[in-house]
């Protein structure tokens, strides 16, 4: 069953065209990776699942992007609802000012999900375990979580992300700050998570997408030129393009 | 002729910089420098102005003394009082520049001779020797100059000598300014218990209004007149009212300017903001005493309350005005500079952009906004001209914004207008409430930088 379907979706930065007629199907509960070179439009294409690209003053986007049969798209959409079902982590970990305790619990607040104390404190727990880091913190949850390592933090946006049970979990380039250990850590807890999500990383590195997806789409200069079950976008490609970029060839 | 002087070690300094220089190119066509040629030429423009200009300084500094011993030293085994001999100096002084108009006696006319010889003497002695000595060390650093020599070392030690002297003086000035408070302050305590001025409800110092010299320093003369409680309730009396105004409008104004204008608007509106802080303070102060004043009066009336034409609320109400652009701006800033990815995140959690705001973007900005603040208090709180204009004179110790009330820079002010001098306890007074307002300012400062430092370990 797909849970994203986008369709003739274009984005311009002003003038600039950015995103040409991309048709994509995203299935759920599999980890779909986005690869192509930079500035191929692949983040930019994340963004549009839970139009962030709605912040850039700039940034227009049209055509369809359907999640669960409805076109996210529609000038009523309520973004609030919509990036409460489709939650994102960044390039770079962005825990925010707080403590590791109210770095989560922010999610949970805005949207009123926990009634009492004990209820936060459980969502907490379960959301720091379910990130692999309730172990390493356990002990300082009541202190700033920018003290943390730099894949504690992404692990603790992780863990805020899924506070809010999202459906889909956006992942923009999610280790690409990250040390070799932090970023092995992080792949596991993507493949741990694909239990109850669907996932889209967008991510550089062709041995990541390869490790971690069960689809691939490979975009290149805002065109997505080909997209499958990442066994045959890796081993059998049906375009030149693709295969030149996984066999190193440019990119 | 000083500026002759001076205008001639300048000249003759920057032509030695294109000596220094060709020579040492002249130098560099048979053998390699240590240093580039300009560097020469800075060593050459060193040797040659500042000697020179460090003796022309002191001969400057040192001459009116030394001319005056000489003079002086005539009558120095008369047993005269330093009083009377300064007077003696003043009038040969005046006479010699034959502005005297007193009783002329020999004495004086051959001490007036004697005055202008030894300025005469000494005027051109100082051109000779300045000017030798110019020469001598340009001469000495010019024969020194050769392939190997050092120059950009000197060079930097001596630019560090004056990045050193720059920050000395500044250094040395503030603390004579403290000092200078300082002892007038201790002064104005010797006669003054400090308990009365501290805890003193009373203030009226045109009370302390001196026949003669022996009232002066008898304390007696001045009990109920120098209690500074009633001007420093005032002070930050006035200062709340103003930031009662100031926080809340620059706040939101500084929030809306960087989340919500759009980027023309922001184009347009910052700078006319930011205007409000380019307005003379004494503007704000006629438009507080004749315009705001008057309508709160009249306002007042309408109610059936009684306003002063010259309130604490009129004061207050129109510095808060003035401090707006402080507070609007900086916090501006300091929100803006607040990193984009923490607002990607709140939003990506489905945020909405008031509670990104509020529970983000204000509590990473928070140090910054302290300290927009606490810069606003410290300008409300030395803020001297609305106050004397637009609040009234009177120190009266009150906390009805209806009513007219002092501060402690009006007090200065009215302390320090009309008839004073020195030694006199009124007068003294005005130092004590110098030494105050710069420690609460201090006080102030230190709280601010600490409370930054607190929220920054927190949140970085």
């Amino acid at each position: 069953m797909n849970k994203i379907e986008a369709k003739n979706v274009d984005v311009y930065y002003g003038a600039k065209q950015a995103l040409f007629d991309i048709n994509m199907d995203i299935e759920a509960n599999k980890v779909t990776a986005l690869i192509g070179p930079s500035g191929c439009g692949k983040s930019t294409f994340l963004r549009c699942l839970n139009r962030m690209n709605d912040v850039i003053d700039i940034c227009k986007v049209s055509g369809v992007v359907k999640i669960n049969d409805y076109d996210i798209n529609q000038k009523d959409t309520d973004v609030v609802r919509l990036r409460e079902k489709v939650g994102m982590i960044f390039q770079k970990p962005n825990p925010f000012p707080k403590t590791i305790y109210e770095n989560i619990s922010y999610g949970p607040e805005i949207h009123g999900i926990a009634q009492s104390k004990s209820e936060m404190d459980n969502i907490v727990e379960e959301s720091l375990r379910k990130a692999a880091l309730w172990e390493e913190v356990k002990d300082r949850i009541h202190e700033p979580g920018t003290g943390l390592s730099g894949g504690q933090q992404q692990r603790l946006c992780i863990a805020r992300t899924i506070s809010i049970k999202p459906e889909v979990i956006l992942m923009d380039e999610p280790c690409s700050a990250l040390d070799p250990i932090a970023t092995a850590q992080i792949e596991e807890l993507i493949d741990e998570l694909r239990k109850e999500h669907t996932i889209i990383i967008v991510t550089h590195s062709m041995s990541q997408a390869a490790r971690v997806s069960q689809n691939t789409g490979f975009f290149h200069l805002g065109k997505l030129i080909e997209v499958g079950s990442t066994d045959k976008i890796f081993k059998n490609p049906t375009q030149q393009q693709t295969q030149d970029y996984i066999t190193g060839r440019f990119g | 002729m000083n500026s002759v002087i001076f205008l001639t070690i300048v000249l003759l300094a920057l032509s030695s910089y294109f000596f220094g220089r060709k020579k040492a190119i002249l130098i560099q066509s048979n053998k390699r420098l240590t240093a580039l040629p300009k560097f020469y030429g800075y060593y050459l423009a060193i040797w040659c102005g500042a000697p020179a200009f460090l003796l022309y300084a002191l001969w400057s500094i040192f001459e009116p003394s030394i001319v005056r011993f000489f003079i002086l030293s005539d009558y120095s085994s008369q047993g005269l009082l330093e009083g009377e001999l300064n007077l003696f100096y003043e009038k040969v002084k005046s006479l010699s520049r034959n502005q005297y108009s007193g009783e002329l006696t020999a004495e004086l006319q051959r001490s007036a001779e004697k005055y202008l010889n030894f300025r005469d003497i000494a005027k051109w002695s100082k051109v000779v020797i300045v000017l030798s000595l110019l020469i001598a060390s340009t001469g000495y650093a010019y024969t020194k100059i050769s392939n190997n020599t050092k120059t950009r070392e000197p060079v930097e030690i001596f630019l560090k000598g004056v990045f050193f002297l720059s920050s000395l003086a500044a250094i040395l000035t503030t603390i004579g300014i403290i000092f200078s408070l300082l002892f007038q302050t201790i002064e104005f305590f010797q006669v003054i218990p400090l308990f009365d001025f501290v805890f003193g409800m009373h203030w009226y110092p045109a009370k302390a209004f001196v026949r003669d010299a022996s009232e002066a320093l008898d304390p007696s003369m001045y009990s109920d007149t120098f209690g500074a409680v009633p001007i420093f309730a005032g002070t930050f009396f006035i200062a709340l009212i103003a930031m009662c105004v100031a926080i809340p409008i620059g706040l939101l104004s500084g929030i809306y300017m960087a989340e919500y204008a759009s980027k023309r608007l922001r184009q347009y509106a910052k700078p006319v903001i930011e205007i409000l802080a380019g307005i003379p303070t004494v503007v704000y102060g006629f438009f507080a005493a004749l315009t705001v004043g008057p309508f709160l009066k009249d306002l007042g009336l309408s109610l059936g309350l009684e306003v002063s034409a010259e309130s604490a609320l009129a004061a207050g109400g129109v510095m808060g005005i003035m401090i707006i652009p402080f507070i609007s701006s900086l916090s501006d800033d300091v929100i803006t500079s607040v990193p984009q990815n923490l607002r990607d995140g709140s939003y990506a959690m489905g945020a909405t952009k008031s509670e990104t705001i509020k529970r983000v973007i204000f509590p990473a900005a928070l140090p910054g906004i302290v300290g927009s603040i606490l810069l606003g208090v410290s300008r409300a709180i030395g803020e001297t001209m609305i106050v004397v204009m637009a609040s009234g004179l009177a120190a009266n110790l009150t906390l009805n914004p209806l009513e007219s009330t002092s501060t402690i820079t009006a007090q200065i002010v009215v302390i320090l207008i009309g008839d004073q001098q020195f030694g006199d306890p009124k007068t003294q007074a005005a130092f004590a409430l110098g030494l105050s307002l710069f420690i609460v300012t201090l006080v102030l400062n230190i709280v601010a930088l600490s409370v930054v430092k607190k929220y920054r370990e927190k949140y970085e």
